[in-house]
């Protein structure tokens, strides 16, 4: 067995070398596969905690009627409060909907009209953020039916649209994830044959002088997760070195995400190393299969 | 359309295969001590093509046989079913007492271990030594390291490359790297070697050379069977002679010649 184990390992790095063009495709093509499969995740990971982010955002906003009494918000507040659904309620005076109101037209560059006027039209509200975005109609019931409340902007079309999108990215983005790691397989296990077919005459003596499959196959297998794994390593080096501005793109095009860079690396890490080593290793073993006693 | 005959003739190899057939029925002995029967044996290919049908062939221990025949007449397949690269598609193809066609797979890479083989085109590996290529062939199937190198070394005393242990295939004379390829056959100790066309890229002396030594080998008890088409050697050698034509085997006779004789 030990003899087995140093002899393909010894076979796997002189063949790794021996054939070092080869060997230079085969990681070279498996570099690229693994970029194209870390990069395409790393943009769903983005994208989905974007998704997160504004799906945490949406509320449910209910106007107040003027002049509600502070005990009453109160009241109303804890009713809330107390539904499962319902994350945080703050609650938004006259004045503070008049200043959003201003910054929000400052920061459009538009003409601050509100010192034209002589008293606060914008009523006070409450706004309602929800633990999960689809469940509120417990909340608008609620809402409604309080005597204090004007008007509920429940946003339903808002919500549904976006848990529309939400769930075509994730389902798609899943798709696609599947759809290149198929195509990968496939690249990888006929770069991985060119280098098998390489080196058929040296398989065609072992199998004439009695080598098992063993012997014949794990050389060719502990060779491509070599492969994988040289591979996955350069990989994850050029994606540290790219991190740096990769980090600022993400958080520049999806504006001030909470993301946490730390398990998308440690993700990251098993995913291309994982892919790297199981597609070396599965590319090897299904290259050498032909080659085997019938 | 077989004619098997046995026809006396005073070799060392004959006269010990006659003396063991000697006294008992004539199968039973041969088949006690057969290194390979092949009992009404038929192969078709996937495509059609009868490549072999109906043959029968039974081979004694220390025995040399000369397979004859034109191309395409069944010798490759012959080989190809001895070695199981191909199975009988009917009949029994027996190794050393084991029925080839009923081999689990797992156990053919030994059995291909009772036999040593030999190529027109050497099939060496052109980037080790003539020690690693005759190495090889134990490295491969597991022989423990400290057992390798006695068993080299004594095969390549043996063919008479000791000297030319450290060289490289390319380094070698044509009849060199038959011999390095006669000792990598060698060197699991095989039951039966099976040389095809070993000389068919050789010159007549160097040819000479190699009979010589396969001759050598047979002496030594190893049983060997050649296929040529090589006329001299087989004419003037006298072994017995295995003609295929068309899948059959049309002729098999002990002291026989490279042509039928009518």
């Amino acid at each position: 067995m030990l003899t087995f184990v140093v002899f393909s390992l010894k076979r796997a790095w002189q063949g790794f070398w021996r054939n070092a063009l080869m060997s230079i495709a085969a990681t070279a093509t498996m570099v690229l596969m693994l970029m194209l499969l870390a990069g395409f995740w790393i943009l769903r990971t983005g994208l989905q905690a974007g998704l997160d982010y504004t799906e945490s955002k949406v509320e449910v906003v209910a106007d107040l009627k003027d002049k509600t009494k502070a005990d009453e918000v109160a009241g109303i507040t804890d009713r809330l409060v107390k539904l499962p659904e319902v994350d945080s309620v703050h609650y938004v005076s006259q004045e503070e909907a008049l200043a959003n109101y201003r910054a929000s037209l400052e920061e459009q560059g538009e003409e601050d009209f509100t010192k034209y006027l002589d008293n606060n039209p914008l009523p006070a509200s409450l706004e309602v953020k929800l633990v999960d975005a689809s469940v509120f109609s417990n909340v608008v019931e609620l809402l409604r039916a309080e005597p204090a409340v004007a008007k509920v902007k429940e946003q339903q079309t808002t919500v549904d649209s976006l848990l529309t999108i939400t769930n075509v990215l994730s389902t798609a983005g899943t798709v696609v994830l599947f759809i290149i790691a198929f195509i990968v397989l496939f690249i990888i296990v006929n770069t991985i044959r060119l280098a098998v077919v390489a080196r058929a005459e040296e398989i065609e003596i072992m199998r004439l002088v009695g080598a098992s499959d063993a012997f014949i196959r794990w050389p060719f297998v502990f060779e491509g997760a070599m492969v994988g794994l040289l591979g996955a390593a350069l990989t994850l080096g050029l994606l540290y070195i790219a991190a740096e501005p990769i980090g600022r793109f993400m958080v520049g095009f999806f504006t001030v995400l909470p993301l946490t860079f730390g398990t998308l690396t440690r993700d990251l890490v098993v995913l291309v190393a994982g892919a790297g080593l199981g597609l070396g290793i599965l590319g090897s073993w299904l290259s050498v299969r032909t080659y085997l006693i019938k | 359309m077989k004619n098997v005959t046995l026809t006396p003739t005073p070799t060392a190899s004959t006269r010990s295969f006659r003396r063991r057939l000697l006294g008992r029925g004539r199968d039973q002995a041969a088949a006690d001590r057969a290194v390979l029967v092949l009992h009404d044996v038929t192969k078709v290919y996937p495509n059609g093509k009868t490549a072999l049908e109906d043959v029968d062939l039974v081979i004694p221990e220390g025995d040399f046989v000369f397979l004859v025949g034109p191309s395409g007449a069944g010798k490759s397949t012959l080989i190809k079913l001895l070695i199981r690269d191909e199975v009988a598609t009917h009949g029994a193809v027996i190794l050393d007492g084991q029925d080839l066609a009923k081999l689990p797979r797992r156990h053919v890479s030994k059995v291909r271990r009772k036999i040593g083989i030999v190529f027109q085109d050497f099939k060496l590996l052109p980037t080790k030594s003539v020690w690693e290529n005759v190495a090889f062939a134990l490295e491969v199937t597991g022989t423990p390291r400290r057992r390798i190198a006695p068993a080299v070394d004594r095969v390549l005393a043996l063919v008479g490359l000791t000297a030319q242990r450290a060289q490289l295939p390319a380094q070698l004379s044509g009849g060199e790297q038959q011999r390095t390829a006669i000792a990598r056959a060698l060197v699991h100790d095989p039951r039966l070697v099976i040389a095809d066309e070993p000389t068919g890229n050789l010159d007549p002396l160097i040819s000479w050379e190699i009979i010589q030594l396969l001759l050598r080998i047979n002496d030594l008890g190893v049983t060997v069977m050649m296929a040529t088409h090589n006329a001299d050697v087989v004419t003037a050698l006298r072994k017995r002679v295995v003609a295929l034509e068309e899948g059959r085997i049309i002729r098999d006779e002990v002291g026989g010649i490279y042509h039928r004789v009518d």
